[in-house]
């Protein structure tokens, strides 16, 4: 067993892969209360979004920040784009359905980035990667710091548009029933435009964060996802809250398990694990569904 | 659902794709070429004294004779891809056939890909051989087709020229390596930090099969010098970079070294966050030769210069010397997207052993001519490889067992090390050291 | 609840009789396999026999799924790591004993199942979305414990993995009657028949209604006296019995597992390849298979890259939530039924004028 010094370090990075898995997990719960969809293509979105920014700065001389603007607008257009497609040919459709869309999504936006860019070894770092503080051993860069700060204040800003504007009522109104909201006088197509423009530029940033956090890789950044959706199923898809605290506890258990020997090459398992356990003991009681009732 | 409505969804669908490509492919376009930029080091200072139409004895002279067939198969694969190798073997025969061929006949290079399944690379294997009916194998590169395909090769009688990285490719007889693969790429990298005096190896790499065989060799030489070793594995793609770098460093302990073996991106997120953590220079640093590339050099930056001692089982890329002229112009010429490195360095020279031995055969090109042609190269010199390159009948082949050390420099790979054996602690080099003693013309002593 | 919007009711689910359809559409079947069986060895190369032996055993994959998505209505994001399973517990089973290939085979299936139902058990309480979403986490676990713990190959101990200094270990064996690779073609169909038999068995029998009843709406199920827990475990569990006879046949057909060779995203695009193929419809998972193993090599001999078919897929999945339900074992004939019409208009007005 490490001793405690081995241990510190890992908290820090714990709190640095708590901060991407936070931010990920929020931006997916905010998708899904504000447009009813749980975007599997968040990941992907921001991914090609760095990507394309990658290769203005790289190949076409374009400075930093214009070729940041240009990811987050990226992630803005596609996803609006989706939104309006898609989103109203399945609106009465159950969430699965929706999500398992959002997953074709996904896939178009992978295949189409594996072919235009291969695998190789990518670099974008961010001008707060270079500046960094010391925390018990380990330096902290101010992109981690970012990362995690990004995430709580997207929730707190979030929960509050939701909850006291009327044009985040009528995003909530939307995600529960297009049809009765729309009948309500509610201009549905405006709303939703928005939801989705605003889910879309949040992804667009993500993908900036994550190209540092993680690695500016299409594959890693589009699965990351999946471990993501721990964090948010462990809220139930529901509270923001729940969200940022279950990414960060997930991961940094992950992180320190790292030092335990015995267990370590099992510790990507974590967000899986945590997530189960989450599910089912919350659901112990009654039937836990979000399908539209017959 | 109305015809009308089913239409109408169809085309919003194909609209989204076509947007999504398009917006993509337009920024590609203006980006210009992705790879070159990265790659091309365009102001090598360098006299370029030959020119891509040396590759063949007639040149300018397109071969016109009765094919010869060739193939290779690579993995390609997202986090592993190695067809860059075989497409620069390709690339190579490309320019023999415009300039003469082989005794007037052209290649015809045939490419398959697996996707690490078995089964995939035992069909690849077959399809190769049995539909397409090449007459020889060079160019290969894959994570397990040499332990899947060995057998069924030497059934058929073929005598492979690889870029290996299974364990087979090192341990039969009939596939020879112009690399040294992963296991003795990381023993040189070990015995480079030994000779920087770090305290105690770890050597760190993905967890794909074969890792206990790469192990083998640094862990012998490591305890031969005396010091402590620990071998991790780390599943990739990582996600986890920092904790993954952070363990390593604390494995290896302050002033100990870290091996990596990893492909280019994947070495790249553990190196990045080992710095930006701040980790760097608590430990040396080695990998082996998958980062000997200018793309990595590039996206390491300077903070990176010569703090990173990679194992080059090949020359720099900016060596001016004739193959390695011949290799860049070759690239530049037919295969611009191609980055330069060690990856189409491998594709380079096995294009142009086999294009040498090929030249020697005497009467029809048969499938046992071509491989006897293969079996018979011995002594052949590049000053790409440290030592000369042979095949050769023996029960292992191991003939690249001579290797150099570069580090990042201003964006580019320079040489650290000049060119040193591998260790033959590791008892299969001792082995292949003793086929060497044998029958020196296979090195032309 | 459903997937997708659901079709017309079909006829399968007629009590036990034999219509003159049925009769009819076995005969076609038989015909047809007797083709797969006899010419098409002979036809194509070793090469491709191996393509279609992989496409057969992942269409019984795929046959799981669609029970499971088209028939009850549940998602599981987590076959493939079920699959892994399957392989694992028959690379046992062949190293540690000398039994038999076809009883292995029937052991994978149904130790598999036993444990694939445990994947399943949250079904019981959890719906829709969630319950898709738990079967991924449960496929990532899977995966990982997979990615640590190898497979067997030889090995003493539990885990019975050895790695050997060559980086490898011994070769599964084949069934005495099938070592050759076409041999093994037959073989393989023959059991991927055999298992479609077993599904449509199942479909047609009282499992088969109740799922259907399930599927329709769960309330009125629940009215009708439906045991829910039952049925929906039994669905879990063919599903997971046929994968893990999958997992075997895939053992043997490989010779030698690689701990990455499931990975996580590979459930998703199972998932995609289903839907494309058709739910609704038995032959949908032939298609299924195809469109996961058949397709790639057929896109790569053209020289295309393997990136398109993750585009396609995509694509393929947006079209059939949209537009196509019952995925294209039923669009093509429509497709075809509305091309035959509109040449039809076209030589109408070609001979008005």
């Amino acid at each position: 067993m490490p001793s405690w010094d081995e241990f510190q370090p890992f908290i820090v990075t714990g709190l640095a892969l708590g901060g991407v898995y936070a931010l990920s997990g929020v931006g997916l719960v905010v998708l899904y209360r504000a447009t009813g969809v749980l975007n599997l293509a968040f990941g992907a979105v921001g991914a090609m979004g760095a990507l394309i920014a990658w290769e203005l700065i790289n190949n076409a001389g374009w400075d930093e920040y214009p070729a940041y603007g240009i990811c987050i607008l990226f992630g803005g257009v596609v996803t609006l784009a989706y939104g309006l497609l898609f989103g109203p040919p399945l609106a009465n459709r159950d969430p699965l359905v929706k999500a398992t869309a959002s997953l074709g999504l996904a896939l178009i936006l992978l295949g189409t980035m594996s072919w235009i860019w291969s695998d190789k070894a990518r670099s974008m770092v961010l001008p707060t990667s270079n500046e960094n503080f010391m925390v018990s051993d380990v330096l902290v860069n101010y992109t981690q710091v970012l990362g995690f700060a990004f995430g709580v204040v997207v929730m707190i800003v979030t929960a509050a548009f939701l909850r006291y504007t009327g044009l985040g009522t009528a995003m909530r109104a939307l995600a529960n029933d297009r049809e009765i909201t729309a009948t309500l006088g509610v201009p549905v197509r405006r709303v939703e435009a928005a939801a989705w423009a605003g889910s879309g530029l949040l992804a667009g940033v993500a993908g900036l964060l994550l190209s540092n956090l993680v690695g500016l890789d299409a594959t890693t950044l589009t699965f990351l996802v999946i471990s993501s959706l721990a964090a948010a199923l462990i809220a139930r898809l529901q509270s923001l809250v729940v969200t940022l605290i279950a990414g960060i506890v997930v991961g940094v258990v992950n992180a320190m398990i790292t030092p335990i020997l015995s267990i370590s090459e099992y510790r990507d398992m974590t967000p899986f694990v945590l997530a189960i356990v989450a599910l089912l003991w919350l659901s112990r009681h009654r039937e836990i569904s979000i399908s539209r009732s017959a | 659902m109305s015809i009308k409505l089913v239409s109408g969804r169809l085309r919003q669908i194909t609209w989204l794709a076509v947007l999504a490509i398009g917006s993509a492919l337009f920024v590609a376009a203006c980006g210009g070429d992705d790879d070159s930029g990265g790659g091309n080091n365009a102001n090598v200072d360098v006299k370029e004294t030959v020119a891509a139409t040396d590759c063949g004895p007639k040149k300018g002279q397109k071969a016109t004779g009765t094919p010869i067939k060739l193939g290779g198969l690579a993995t390609k694969q997202p986090g592993t891809d190695f067809s860059e190798i075989p497409r620069m073997t390709e690339a190579y025969f490309k320019c023999v056939n415009d300039n003469g061929g082989i005794n007037g006949h052209p290649v015809d290079y045939v490419i398959e890909t697996e996707q690490t399944d078995p089964g995939q690379a035992a069909s690849q294997a077959r399809k190769l051989i049995e539909s397409e009916k090449v007459l020889g194998l060079v160019g290969s590169s894959s994570i397990i087709e040499a332990d899947v395909n060995h057998k069924y090769y030497e059934q058929q009688g073929y005598n492979v020229i690889a870029a290996g990285i299974a364990p087979s490719a090192y341990a039969t007889s009939n596939i020879a390596s112009v690399n040294m693969g992963p296991r003795y790429s990381s023993d040189g990298a070990t015995q480079t930090l030994i000779r920087k005096k770090v305290k105690k190896i770890v050597l760190v790499q993905s967890n794909v099969p074969g890792t206990e065989y790469i192990q083998e060799g640094p862990e012998l030489i490591t305890k031969d010098a005396g010091l402590p070793f620990e071998g991790l594995k780390e599943n990739v793609p990582i996600q986890d970079a920092n904790s993954a770098a952070l363990k390593a460093v604390q494995a290896a302990g302050d002033g100990g070294g870290v091996v990596l073996n990893f492909t280019p991106p994947e070495a790249l997120k553990i190196l990045q966050a080992a710095q930006q953590q701040g980790l760097q220079d608590r430990v040396k640093w080695g990998c082996s030769t998958p980062c000997n590339t200018d793309f990595l050099a590039k996206a390491l930056g300077d903070a990176w210069d010569g703090k990173l001692f990679v194992n080059a089982e090949l020359n720099l890329i900016t060596a001016d010397a004739p193959d390695s002229n011949l290799y860049r112009e070759v690239r530049k010429k037919y295969a611009p997207d191609i980055p330069l490195g060690s990856f189409s360095q491998m594709g380079f020279i096995m294009g142009r052993i086999a294009t040498e031995a090929l030249q020697d055969v005497k009467g029809d090109y048969t499938k046992e001519s071509v491989n006897q042609a293969f079996l018979d190269v011995k002594d052949f010199k590049t000053d790409i490889l440290c030592g000369p390159w042979y095949y050769g009948k023996a029960p292992l082949h191991l003939p690249n067992n001579i290797d150099r050390t570069v580090t990042p420099k201003g964006g580019t790979m320079v040489q650290n090390e000049d060119c040193f054996p591998i260790s033959d602690v590791d008892p299969a080099v001792k082995q292949v050291r003793g086929i060497e003693q044998k029958d020196p013309s296979l090195i032309g002593k | 609840m459903s997937v997708a919007t659901e079709p017309k009711p079909r006829s399968p689910l007629s009590p036990g009789r034999l219509s003159s359809g049925d009769t009819r559409r076995a005969i076609v079947i038989v015909a047809l396999l007797a083709f797969v069986l006899f010419a098409i060895p002979s036809l194509l190369s070793v090469f491709w026999l191996k393509v279609l032996t992989g496409a057969a055993i992942y269409s019984i994959v795929a046959l799981g799924l669609g029970i499971l998505m088209g028939r009850v209505g549940l998602v599981s994001l987590g076959q493939i790591a079920v699959l892994a399973l399957g392989a694992w517990v028959a690379a046992k089973l062949f190293f540690d004993t000398g039994l038999p290939f076809p009883i292995v085979l029937l052991l994978s299936g149904l130790i598999t199942m036993v444990l694939g139902t445990f994947v399943g058990l949250p079904a019981l309480r959890l719906g829709g979305l969630y319950l898709a979403l738990i079967t991924l986490m449960m496929a990532g676990a899977i995966t990982v414990v997979i990615a640590t713990t190898d497979f067997p190959n030889g090995g003493s101990g539990f885990l019975g993995h050895v790695e050997s200094s060559l980086g490898g270990g011994d070769s599964i064996r084949r069934p005495a009657i099938a070592e050759t690779d076409p041999a093994y073609f037959r073989y393989t169909i023959i059991v991927t028949a055999l298992m479609f038999l077993v599904a449509l068995w199942h479909v047609r029998s009282k499992a088969g209604r109740a799922w259907e009843a399930i599927r329709q709406s769960e309330p009125a199920a629940l009215a009708a006296g439906v045991n829910m827990t039952l049925y929906k475990l039994w669905a879990f569990a063919l599903a997971s019995f046929l994968t893990g006879v999958a997992g075997a046949l895939l053992a043997a057909n490989v010779g030698d597992l690689f701990n990455y060779q499931f990975p996580t995203s590979q459930n998703i695009t199972l998932l995609a390849v289903v839907l494309m193929g058709g739910i609704y419809s038995i032959w949908g998972a032939v298609i299924a298979g195809l469109l996961f193993r058949y397709l790639p090599e057929l896109l790569d001999s053209w020289n295309l890259p393997s990136d398109l078919l993750t585009i396609l897929f995509g694509v393929g999945v947006l079209q059939v939530l949209l537009t196509a339900p019952a995925g294209i074992v039923e669009q093509f004939p429509k497709d075809m039924a509305r091309l035959g019409r509109f040449i039809g208009r076209l030589v109408g007005i070609g001979k008005r004028t």
